[in-house]
């Protein structure tokens, strides 16, 4: 009992964490309709800085978790810029080709600077662990499930209460009403993408202290990323919340009680099923109804 | 006026098509060419070392993964993300049917296709019911899914070790082609590919999935039976794979579900399609060539960085080639202008 | 004593809290032209939605030539000799107009068994519609008049025996009218059946043999063109007092 209640809160924990690593993937996909293939390595980067800053500046990974959504945030701003935003226009396999040649050079750059070794971001405290009966709780975990709730919830009453938010809702919805009224849809979508990137880097700073990361990481992220998105609904920040749950306790479960390979494989299985049945996900609503779009 | 079939193609090959056939090379002039480069291929194996012969081999399996693909995401229009699935089912199917069952490879050739076709039909039916970017993630769903059912049926396919095809000694069903050999065999089924699209592009079928692919609703309007269209395009690019992974396990002898059912095939085999051109018959040809003599080349003389710079190529390719590349050269040999400032602007906000 | 070409009977479709069509009942005699009026969202394209098998009806049934129809798939019904256009077109952007028009040859109940024969098919209804000699043009570069041929030229390649048109004649100028009208004339006169959903007052008036209107979904009235514009009713919910006015001050004129 003892056990399924451990993977219970481990699964929690990490589901809340995996919400924010997804929730900027669901986030770009629902309002601009591009797949981020690159997604996970946003987060590994987010990792990166956290883990550089904490190793010159002894910098709390919690702290650095700023500095990391920072630097995301002006890359992913750049990223959609740059390139995106040229094939915005395109068939929709023309951007998942695009951010696919991405992540292989984002990946073997992060190679190439800092080896392809597993590290994570070593801190006094977050190894230590409060306990509830026989189920500990790591600090660490759970200073991580907090912040990482709080900023999809953040995000949450960012979109509905500021213009800014209002105007990525908007250009989601019908991109070509909205700059008809005034809103510069290459603008928002440049925000959105780098909004996104940030809270992957955030996130990334936190696997970074619970866990261990490398450039290998980043295909893993991105593919839970889809599930969480599919399963919550794209572009809905809740659902995503929602998934992230769900995803980690079937997975805590699963590795609980099944071996591991068949977990991803259920994974699959419960994704695809998802797909054909109810494709607006738990929570969202069907996304190509949902669009104004010829 | 100029001579015969060379004025005729710029406005026989014009715009929107079904004129588009072989890609500008439609007429006299483009069989020769097309004929040419063939006997070329098939005198070439003698000039060439053991290494050079595999890599055009690979070339070659690739040419048939690109056309497999086209005709699902290039004329139907629905991204396979997942076509490795058919590759690694065929490739397994000839393996087991070799090493367990003691059957020869050309008997197990078929098999392969027909698992294949079958499998095609089976995962199309629910699949195809889906559009865009929710189609292509099913489609990857499955693929990684059934590398995990491959790996867990350790008594079938061996598990995380694989299994060895009996290719040398007295086990040996059938005498190993050596390099040359399968360099004939990959070529042989690039061919075929090709025919099958060149096929489909000019036929009723093609017609329906070209319909299908711009406007769905619109195409079940006017007769089109769009589902059995797209099972059949699908089925299609499930044997040519099968029959590609079939190949494969043979000339790789010692396969495992990680490395037949790795994605970065279908990555590859979807750039090589889209870069040389979706849609067009030509286009998965050079796309797959192309795409693997620069990587052989990258990964000769830049090995630290090959992966790193076949990534940006792939990002500038497809920020200034859209559209690939014979639809490029088709447009700017009808307009007299090639641009590609022009394509950046097509499609950027 | 044949079976009507359409029928309908207690048509329903619900979106969800909405009942975009109610319980419509509907007859069309072979050989005649059903005007279809109403506001917005009274559900004409719903109806005509719900017969070609774009969507699956909440409840009711449809036949075509007195076969039972409901719910099968598009390319079924098309096959059973139905076709229309849609209100917004939806030409095949990337063929050329013949070939636009080809397809329907291709793949209607008659299909044509070569590309070539269904393409020279495609050039006798381009002629028919008045777009002779525009089969290379890709449907990009049409204009609206020209663009809703178009349309109207790949639904009568399928060779149907009725025809739904849905606003097809919507954007058009005055002068563009009165050819489109004759050619739906002419279709009737050659035995085709056609229900046509329409705006324009004018039309329905001068082609239709009954008119149908809908409003919320449900039939507020069926009859003659003529008896059908003066109902209080019809006045009320859709064409207004101002219009009723010229049409008792000024005889027949729209």
């Amino acid at each position: 009992m003892t056990e399924f209640l451990q993977a219970t809160v481990y699964g929690l924990l990490q589901g809340g964490l995996l919400a924010l690593v997804a929730v900027g993937f669901s986030l770009v996909w629902g309002v601009m309709n591009v797949v981020n293939l690159a997604h996970g390595t946003f987060v590994v980067l987010g990792s990166y800085v956290a883990w550089q800053l904490n190793k010159s500046a002894g910098v709390d990974p919690f702290l650095g978790m700023f500095a990391a959504a920072a630097c995301l945030f002006v890359a992913g701003y750049a990223v959609h810029m740059l390139l995106i935003n040229q094939v915005i226009k395109a068939p929709i396999w023309m951007t998942l080709l695009l951010t696919f040649g991405l992540e292989l050079v984002l990946i073997n750059a992060m190679v190439l600077l800092f080896s392809g070794d597993f590290r994570s971001i070593e801190t006094g405290w977050a190894g230590d662990a409060i306990a509830l009966g026989d189920v500990r709780i790591p600090y660490g975990r759970l200073a991580g499930f907090l912040v990482a709730v709080g900023l999809t919830l953040a995000l949450v009453a960012f979109m509905s209460r500021t213009r800014l938010g209002l105007a990525i809702k908007a250009t989601g919805m019908d991109r070509d009403a909205a700059r008809l009224m005034g809103i510069r849809a290459r603008r928002v979508y440049a925000i959105t993408f780098a909004i996104a990137a940030a809270m992957a880097g955030a996130a990334g700073a936190i696997v970074g202290t619970v866990g261990t990361f490398s450039p290998a990481s980043a295909p893993a992220f991105t593919l839970q990323s889809f599930v969480i998105a599919v399963l919550g609904g794209l572009g809905n920040m809740w659902g995503a919340l929602a998934g992230g749950l769900v995803l980690g306790l079937v997975q805590s479960w699963g590795g609980q009680y099944l071996s591991g390979t068949l977990v991803t494989a259920i994974a699959f299985g419960v994704l695809v099923a998802v797909l054909i049945v109810r494709p607006a996900g738990l929570l969202g609503k069907p996304y190509y109804e949902a669009r104004v779009e010829t | 006026m100029a001579t015969d079939t060379q004025a005729e193609k710029p406005a026989s090959a014009e715009g929107p098509g079904g004129a588009r056939r072989l890609g500008f090379l439609s007429g006299r002039a483009g069989w020769a060419a097309a004929a040419v480069a063939l006997l070329v291929f098939i005198a070439l194996p003698t000039q060439l070392y053991g290494s050079q012969q595999r890599t055009l081999a690979a070339a070659f399996m690739f040419v048939a993964l690109a056309q497999g693909w086209n005709l699902i995401g290039g004329f139907a229009g629905y991204p396979s993300f997942g076509n490795v699935v058919f590759f690694g089912l065929g490739g397994y199917t000839t393996a087991i049917l070799m090493a367990k069952a003691g059957a020869s490879f050309y008997v197990a050739l078929p098999a392969a296709a027909l698992v294949g076709l079958g499998f095609a039909a089976l995962m199309g039916v629910p699949v195809l019911r889906l559009r865009g970017h929710y189609f292509a993630i099913a489609t990857l769903g499955v693929a990684e899914g059934m590398r995990e059912v491959v790996l867990n049926l350790d008594g079938l396919t061996g598990g995380g070790s694989g299994l060895t095809v009996p290719a040398v000694g007295i086990e040996a069903t059938t005498s190993y082609p050596g390099n040359a050999g399968f360099y004939y065999m990959f070529l042989a089924l690039a061919v075929l590919a090709t025919a099958v699209v060149l096929w489909v592009s000019r036929s009723r079928f093609g017609y329906g999935l070209r319909a299908i692919n711009q406007d769905e609703d619109a195409a079940a309007a006017m007769g089109i039976d769009t589902t059995r269209a797209k099972i059949g395009a699908f089925a299609l690019a499930g044997v040519i794979t099968s029959l590609a992974g079939a190949m494969y396990a043979f000339q790789q002898v010692s396969i495992y579900p990680a490395r037949l059912f790795d994605v970065q095939f279908t990555l590859l085999m979807v750039v090589m399609a889209v870069i040389g051109g979706s849609g067009t018959v030509v286009g998965p040809v050079l796309g797959a060539l192309g795409l693997t003599f620069l990587s052989e080349y990258l990964r000769d003389n830049l090995t630290d960085y090959h992966t790193l710079v076949f990534g940006v190529i792939i990002v500038a390719a497809v920020i200034l080639l859209p559209q690939g590349l014979v639809r490029f050269v088709q447009e700017g040999w009808r307009t007299r202008r090639f641009s590609l400032l022009d394509n950046v602007r097509a499609y950027r906000l | 004593m044949s079976a009507p070409a359409l029928e309908t009977r207690g048509l329903s479709r619900r979106f969800g809290g909405l009942e975009a069509l109610s319980d419509v009942s509907l007859s069309v005699e072979p050989g005649t032209v059903l005007g279809i009026i109403g506001p917005n969202g009274a559900g004409k394209s719903t109806l005509i939605n719900l017969v070609t098998g774009h969507l699956k009806p909440s409840s009711g049934s449809v036949c075509v030539d007195g076969r039972e129809v409901t719910g099968q798939r598009p390319w079924v019904i098309a096959r059973a000799g139905v076709a229309r256009t849609f209100q917004i077109v939806k030409p095949f952007r990337e063929l050329t107009v013949r070939d636009n028009v080809a397809i329907g040859a291709m793949f209607g109940p008659d299909g044509a068994g070569s590309v070539k024969d269904a393409q020279r098919r495609a050039d006798e209804v381009l002629e028919r519609v008045g777009l002779a000699g525009r089969g290379e043009v890709p449907p990009g570069e049409l204009d609206v008049a020209d663009a809703r041929r178009l349309e109207l030229a790949k639904a009568l390649a399928l060779g149907p025996r009725l025809l739904l048109l849905d606003e097809v004649m919507a954007g058009l100028r005055g002068s563009e009218i009165e050819p489109a009208l004759e050619l739906i004339r002419s279709l009737r006169d050659e035995g085709m059946t056609i229900v046509a959903v329409e705006h324009i007052v004018k039309v329905i008036l001068s082609v239709s043999d009954e008119v149908l209107v809908l409003h919320e979904g449900r039939e507020l009235t069926r009859g003659k063109p003529a008896e059908v514009v003066k109902d209080e009713r019809v006045i009320e919910a859709y064409l207004g007092q101002r219009y009723a006015k010229r049409m008792a001050g000024g005889n027949g004129d729209a």
